[in-house]
């Protein structure tokens, strides 16, 4: 500690070391939060089957299946000093085929139907959003640290984000479909985690998250699909 | 430093001490490695495809084992394409299937589109075995240096310059 | 000329303080750091608050430089007082070394 030199390299030696425990306390403070994740509502609209091609320039047709929702859930618990986004994911979920099912072979598909990205204040000037949206959502926010109302949505009628197809290009007449909310907590600092199927010490697990099974119809006729692309003027 | 070539034992020393830090670091490397089952347990994320849960610069932590159930939709892996050297950070959003022949889909949150035109030509889905982890924990920033040193060259001519300033005002 | 000018500025960039001065620089800074910690995770825990936490942290670790790297004149209280040169009579000759006695 003789030469400024020697002071600084070991003050800043000493600042790592600091940084990193605290980075550990805050990574640990998620752990002793509370989380209680609960679905008021998870429904399907409307469901329909269409064909479509995987990208404009392809001659494959496939079958697609559109799927439309609604949901209502209360996630602001995940909401604390740490969190820096929730992604939050609806999937479809459905086993391959009733009969690898009776061999006790489930074979489950999972796809994602429908996203979104909730920020926290503290990191709304990440969001990939345009200048007007940008400006309400920091005015949403203006003066708060957290804001945990955004946890909570509430959501009729929507149109899936994916339309799912499956890889052999048949989806139509599936049975034993559900649809299931899923929620990853993006943190500052720390560990990666998702909705939990058990209760983790304080961490509820996520309630009522799952939808009634349907089965996916028949590929809607002709005439019908042309009614529902009217609007595209295609 | 160069006095102490005057004496072998000394110099030997040193050089002990030197190999041994190398060691040390290369040591927890493999270590955390064969713990993770990831031939490269922490990476620097390099492109902005996953913000705004991801900047350039952020660390990630690997795992890549199974224990208590599989790679699922949902979870964000890193994987390798075929043929490519350059590993990808983004998020499982399909899944057909279960085991190692499973086919999955990968997204990053902040493309509009899927991975499909990322892969090799021909290939459709990933398999388990193009993964080599799942990202399980998250340090900010710390990986931004090597980043700046890469695409600002001229920065390690700064910092050559000040090693050399450094040395110019010490005293032996 | 340039010499005795680059000493000077080797004076300057130096910044040397005596031993006592040492002692303090490094409790200060241990000290001083600590509390930056602390403190950040309290009010940062307490209001909710990560980017007020992450100021605290950036803000105290700055003004803790700033105390600790200069060689203020706190730091330099207590200089060491060297014997004059060529002062007391030498003690008695034949100091071994190596097992080499000097003369």
């Amino acid at each position: 500690m003789y030469s400024s030199l020697v002071r600084l390299q070991n003050t800043f030696g000493f600042f790592t070391t600091v940084i990193f425990v605290v980075a550990a306390f805050i990574a640990v403070s998620d752990v002793v939060t509370p989380r209680e994740p609960v679905v008021a509502t998870l429904k399907t609209n409307q469901v329909q089957v269409v064909r479509g091609r995987p990208h404009y320039y392809s001659s494959k047709k496939e079958e697609y299946a559109v799927i439309k929702f609604s949901l209502d859930a209360d996630l602001s618990s995940l909401f604390t000093w740490n969190t820096k986004q929730v992604f939050v994911y609806v999937t479809a979920e459905w086993p391959s085929s009733s009969a690898a099912k009776i061999a006790g072979n489930v074979t489950e598909n999972q796809a994602v139907i429908w996203d979104t990205i909730i920020t926290a204040p503290s990191s709304d000037h990440l969001a990939n959003l345009g200048p007007a949206a940008r400006k309400k959502l920091l005015k949403s926010a203006a003066g708060k640290a957290i804001d945990p109302s955004r946890g909570k949505l509430s959501i009729k009628n929507q149109k899936p984000k994916y339309q799912i197809t499956h890889p052999s290009g048949k989806i139509a007449e599936t049975d034993d479909v559900v649809l299931k909310l899923h929620y990853n907590v993006q943190p500052w600092v720390g560990m990666l985690t998702w909705n939990q199927d058990i209760d983790m010490f304080r961490w509820k697990k996520l309630k009522n998250g799952m939808s009634k099974k349907f089965a996916l119809p028949a590929i809607k006729k002709k005439v019908e699909a042309k009614k529902t692309t009217a609007g595209t003027g295609k | 430093m160069l006095s102490s070539l005057g004496n072998p034992r000394q110099a030997a020393a040193q050089l002990m001490n030197f190999g041994l830090i190398l060691s040390t670091a290369f040591m927890m490397w493999k270590g955390l490695s064969v713990m993770t089952d990831s031939p490269s347990p922490i990476v620097v994320v390099l492109s902005g495809s996953m913000e705004p849960a991801f900047q350039r610069g952020d660390l990630l932590l690997l795992w890549n084992r199974n224990i208590a159930s599989e790679t699922n939709v949902g979870e964000v892996v890193v994987y390798n394409v075929k043929d490519k050297d350059i590993p990808i950070v983004h998020r499982v959003v399909r899944k057909f299937g279960v085991g190692p022949d499973a086919k999955l889909l990968t997204k990053g949150d902040n493309n509009s589109a899927d991975d499909t035109e990322l892969y090799a030509r021909g290939q459709d889905y990933l398999v388990r075995k193009d993964i080599i982890g799942s990202v399980v924990g998250y340090i900010p920033f710390v990986g931004y240096v090597t980043i700046m040193l890469s695409e600002h060259p001229w920065l390690k001519t700064v910092m050559l310059g000040i090693m050399g300033l450094v040395v110019v005002l010490q005293r032996e | 000329m340039a010499e005795q000018l680059l000493d000077k500025v080797r004076d300057v960039a130096e910044g040397q303080i005596d031993f006592e001065g040492q002692k303090l620089a490094e409790l200060l800074a241990n000290v001083a750091l600590t509390l930056v910690g602390i403190i950040a995770f309290a009010v940062g825990y307490l209001l909710q608050d990560i980017k007020l936490a992450v100021y605290i942290a950036l803000g105290g670790t700055a003004l803790t430089f700033l105390i600790v790297t200069p060689p203020w004149s706190f730091f330099n209280r207590n200089p060491v007082k060297w014997l004059p040169v060529g002062g007391p009579p030498q003690p008695p000759a034949n100091i071994v070394v190596n097992e080499k006695s000097l003369r």
